[in-house]
């Protein structure tokens, strides 16, 4: 019996095998390749032929060097900073598709591509000619050279250490969408109103802040991005002595030091995992902090603080207004 | 064949067995006997070639420890049939000595199921031994040994386990190798039994053997009381036979014979 | 003895016929999991393209298939059949039938040992990485060993010594990241236990160490069988026991390290395929290894396809699948084994 059964076992595995296998077999051959998944929209507009002087190009970025021949028309992002960037600087017609978590601006064709854990043939299968990839994606290098034997150009990108960093950026990505002069634009507009927000606030003496990531308190130096808005500002950020506890920038403070520290303004990058004024005054030792005494903690509104990209100046504007 | 000259086998700084000497001739059954803790199982395993040991113990000339390729079987005591195995599987590895490891020539699969028969085994081939009566793994170890066409047999407490059915079977059929040539080296607590089946006995307490020679003198020497620290009693019955049994006399009792 | 019956009555142990439908089954999977993908390649070009022969795929499609599918369908069955030898081999060694390399903390010691690789070259992926989790792994492994004693035959001993061990091993390993973020990104990614974005580089060195344990192990599986005995059988049968073991231990360790450093952490397939292939043959013998390897391939393939297919075009990371069927397929042995007690 128990041989019988067995045998039905392989013979079941087996049939199914040779019918998927033969199913393929006879499949309509077709050189081109997969049809694009559902979620991206159809390129509409006609692209404008670009100043020939402008490709080829070759950009170096995040350590790497990455060559360009022509403008890109059916660009892929995998990287919600970038996608922003792209999009204000009036590139977002030559995007075909960008990752999941890039959901700003909302007219960007938003596909099911994972950014942290990019899949080669799943790039592959919407045929781009230029990739945006974060260098922080899992197996960046390796999906790099994938896509490079594929024959298809990667720009890689990290997040920048500040403002000047941030402009470089949008530099490169308007180089490589062939859209320098909106480019420049954009840096202009963002730095002008960068010195207008900071001037607002030239008479305000330093206070302490803590920028809360998440509820396990990960908080952010000044070496990281996002700190060095607040050191623009002239705040001293209280996670700058944890700095040696982890080499990346993102330590992890006690509560004891954060209640011995007692920062006057407490910014919530977690107000949109459900943290909030609330939820945060009923910790234990909060209620007796500067900051919610005097209801100086911020919710942050989404992705306002964790991106690198035009939106930047938004979260000036709202670090100054705390200011106040 | 066997030949034991002056062995100590230590383990860890315990001494174990102490200067013991002993000779084993062909197609005889010699039968160890002793209080627990005697050596009696190291001595087996030594005359295996498993232990280190100073001192020669060599099989038919060489030592021990740097031939394996002589056929000895060994029949541990507590059985180590492992977990999925079937009885058939089992004895098949017992072949591995004579056929070659993995190789099932039907010599001996004929072999193998022969000595189902005579152990009384058939039927249980494709049982597992977590299926298996005490006695029935007994038996299964011996045939394994025996499926392996061995020159000298070792067996550790072959009968521990069985009744007194299987028992007299068993020891008939291991007599019957005898018989056929095989040598027999058994170590078992019942002396009676011993004294019935081995023509020689060694008698062994605290690492040395006492005494070793024909059965019927050993039984009823002072050396065996003395191993048994005197809590034995020797009957001889009319036949001649001897049966020794245990008693609660603290003197020792010569040979008597039974009241009816 | 003298024979007196000329007939026998029984079948032989082992049947070459199971080791075929399993080379079969193998090619069938594989097959199957050249032809899946996001884009989608029809099975006749796959063909022509891999024989070489005229109207085959051009450009790109040739190289998805060439650099991009098939090595991870070829790492995919390597790691199966590394994976799933060890976990038989470790099952005999310590006679125990919920052994396996991933269970002994012998996968979270090489990992730990690829982490500490990484960290000291600066270097993420060398022919020198899989050296470096053998030494973790085998130390791992020896370590296990060492804390249950005299009590390895013991599963639930044995398990939590195991766990014990790879908890220790993984607390440092996650040590080393913490400190060493920039240099070990690389390692967050294959530690959950993925293919993706093999090369042929990766498979090559692979394949090297993976052969040549696999083909040890073969060449002493006959002989392994002898250490399911008592020691003292085994020698009269004329197998030194611990050599073999060593020999064993050593060579199933290579394998999973090598597997380990290249695909990160994978469980489980050394618990499931054995048994699936001991459940159908009924038998414990070490003769099923070349079977087992085989068996461990297809399954392998056949759960990484799984793991790009069931939510594409995102992937789940294989050790979820793996796991998925692998926990209660532990369970089910742990109740039928009545947990390795006699």
């Amino acid at each position: 019996m128990k041989d019988q059964i067995s045998q039905v076992l392989i013979a079941v595995v087996v049939f199914a095998a040779v019918v998927f296998a033969g199913v393929n077999f006879f499949q309509s051959t077709s050189t081109e390749s997969a049809p694009q998944p559902a979620a991206v929209e159809e390129v509409e507009e006609v692209v404008e032929t670009p100043a020939p002087s402008l490709f080829p190009v070759t950009l170096a970025s995040a350590g790497f060097e990455t060559t360009i021949e022509e403008e890109p028309i059916s660009m892929i992002s995998l990287s919600p900073s970038a996608t922003e960037i792209i999009f204000a600087i009036d590139a977002g017609s030559q995007v075909i598709a960008v990752d999941f978590l890039s959901n700003y601006p909302e007219t960007a064709p938003m596909s099911e591509l994972n950014s942290f854990d990019p899949n080669v043939e799943a790039i592959l299968a919407f045929n781009p000619d230029l990739v945006v990839l974060n260098l922080n994606s899992m197996k960046a290098n390796e999906v790099r050279e994938a896509l490079d034997k594929l024959g298809i150009p990667v720009l890689m990108e990290q997040a920048p250490n500040d403002i000047e960093g941030l402009y470089d950026q949008i530099r490169i990505l308007g180089q490589a969408t062939g859209r320098t002069e909106n480019a420049e634009q954009l840096i202009n507009d963002m730095e002008t109103k960068r010195q207008e927000i900071l001037a607002s606030v030239q008479d305000v003496a330093p206070v302490k802040i803590f920028h809360e990531l998440d509820n396990t308190l990960y908080s952010v130096t000044s070496s990281t991005f996002i700190g060095s808005v607040y050191k623009d500002f002239g705040l001293e950020n209280i996670a700058d002595a944890a700095e040696g506890a982890d080499q990346s920038g993102y330590p992890q403070i006690s509560a004891e030091f954060l209640v011995a520290e007692n920062p006057q303004i407490i910014f919530l990058a977690d107000a949109q995992y459900g943290e909030s004024v609330e939820t945060v005054s009923e910790r234990p030792g909060w209620p007796e902090l500067d900051a919610v005494v005097n209801s100086k903690v911020i919710e942050l509104p989404a992705d306002i603080s964790s991106r690198w990209g035009p939106r930047i100046i938004d979260f000036y504007q709202i670090v100054a207004d705390s200011l106040r | 064949m066997i030949r034991v000259e002056n062995l100590t086998v230590k383990y860890q700084d315990v001494i174990v067995l102490n200067n013991v000497n002993l000779e084993i001739q062909e197609h005889s059954w010699t039968s160890i006997v002793g209080p627990n803790g005697a050596g009696k199982t190291t001595l087996l395993k030594t005359m295996l070639g498993m232990t280190s040991y100073s001192g020669s113990v060599t099989f038919e000339g060489r030592e021990v420890y740097k031939d394996l390729s002589r056929n000895v079987a060994f029949v541990p005591q507590r059985p180590l049939i492992p977990i999925g195995m079937t009885v058939i599987e089992y004895l098949t590895l017992g072949r591995a000595k004579v056929d070659g490891w993995g190789r099932e020539l039907r010599r001996g699969r004929l072999f193998i199921q022969e000595t189902l028969e005579i152990m009384q085994l058939v039927g249980l081939q494709d049982r597992f031994a977590t299926q298996l009566s005490g006695g029935e793994i007994q038996r299964v170890l011996l045939a394994r040994a025996i499926v392996q066409e061995p020159k000298v047999i070792l067996l550790d407490e072959p009968t521990s386990a069985l009744d007194l059915h299987y028992q007299i079977r068993t020891l008939d059929q291991i007599e019957l190798l005898k018989q056929q040539g095989v040598t027999v080296i058994s170590t078992m607590h019942d002396i009676t039994l011993s004294n019935m089946y081995s023509e020689k006995i060694a008698v062994m307490k605290d690492g040395r053997v006492l005494l070793d020679g024909n059965s019927d003198e050993v039984v009823s020497s002072a050396q065996l009381r003395e191993a048994f620290d005197n809590s034995i009693s020797v009957y001889t019955l009319e036949s001649g036979k001897k049966i020794v049994v245990a008693s609660r006399e603290e003197s020792g009792r010569r040979d008597s014979n039974p009241r009816p | 003895m003298i024979l007196k019956s000329q007939k026998t009555e029984f079948k032989p142990i082992w049947n070459v016929r199971i080791t075929l439908i399993s080379v079969l089954v193998l090619v069938l999977v594989v097959i199957a999991a050249i032809s899946t993908g996001p884009v989608s390649l029809s099975t006749g070009e796959i063909f022509r393209t891999l024989f070489g022969l005229d109207g085959g795929l051009e450009g790109r499609e040739k190289t998805l298939l060439l650099e991009i599918r098939l090595p991870r369908v070829v790492l995919g069955a390597l790691v199966g059949a590394a994976l799933a030898t060890s976990g038989a081999v470790y099952q005999t060694v310590f006679r125990n039938p919920l052994a396996d390399p991933y269970l002994l903390g012998t996968a979270a010691g090489a990992g730990l040992g690829a982490t500490i690789a990484i960290t000291t070259t600066n270097n993420s992926f060398s022919a020198a990485l899989p050296i470096f989790a053998f030494i973790g792994g085998a130390s791992a492994v020896a370590a296990t060993f060492l804390v249950s004693g005299r009590y390895f035959s013991n599963p639930g001993v044995l398990l939590l010594s195991g766990i014990a061990v790879g908890a220790f091993a993984s607390a440092v390993q996650i040590y080393l990241q913490q400190r060493n973020t920039e240099v070990l990104r690389p390692v967050y990614s294959w530690i959950l236990g993925q293919l993706t974005v093999s090369d042929w580089n990766n498979v090559s060195w692979a394949a090297l160490y993976i052969f040549f344990s696999l083909l040890i192990l073969f060449r002493i599986s006959k002989l392994l069988d002898g250490l399911m005995l008592s020691d003292e059988e085994a020698f009269s049968l004329g197998v030194s026991p611990n050599k073999i073991r060593i020999i064993a231990v050593v060579a199933a360790t290579l394998a999973t390290a090598t597997a380990v450093s290249v695909s990160g952490l994978i469980g489980f397939v050394g618990i499931i395929v054995p048994h699936i292939i001991k459940g159908i043959t009924r038998r414990v013998t070490n003769r099923a290894l070349p079977t087992i390897a085989i068996t461990g391939a297809a399954f392998l393939v056949l759960a990484d396809l799984g793991a790009r297919s069931l939510i594409a075009p995102a992937e789940l990371p294989i050790g979820v699948i793996t796991a998925f069927i692998g926990a209660p397929f532990f369970l089910f042995v742990l109740r039928t084994t009545k947990g390795g007690l006699k």
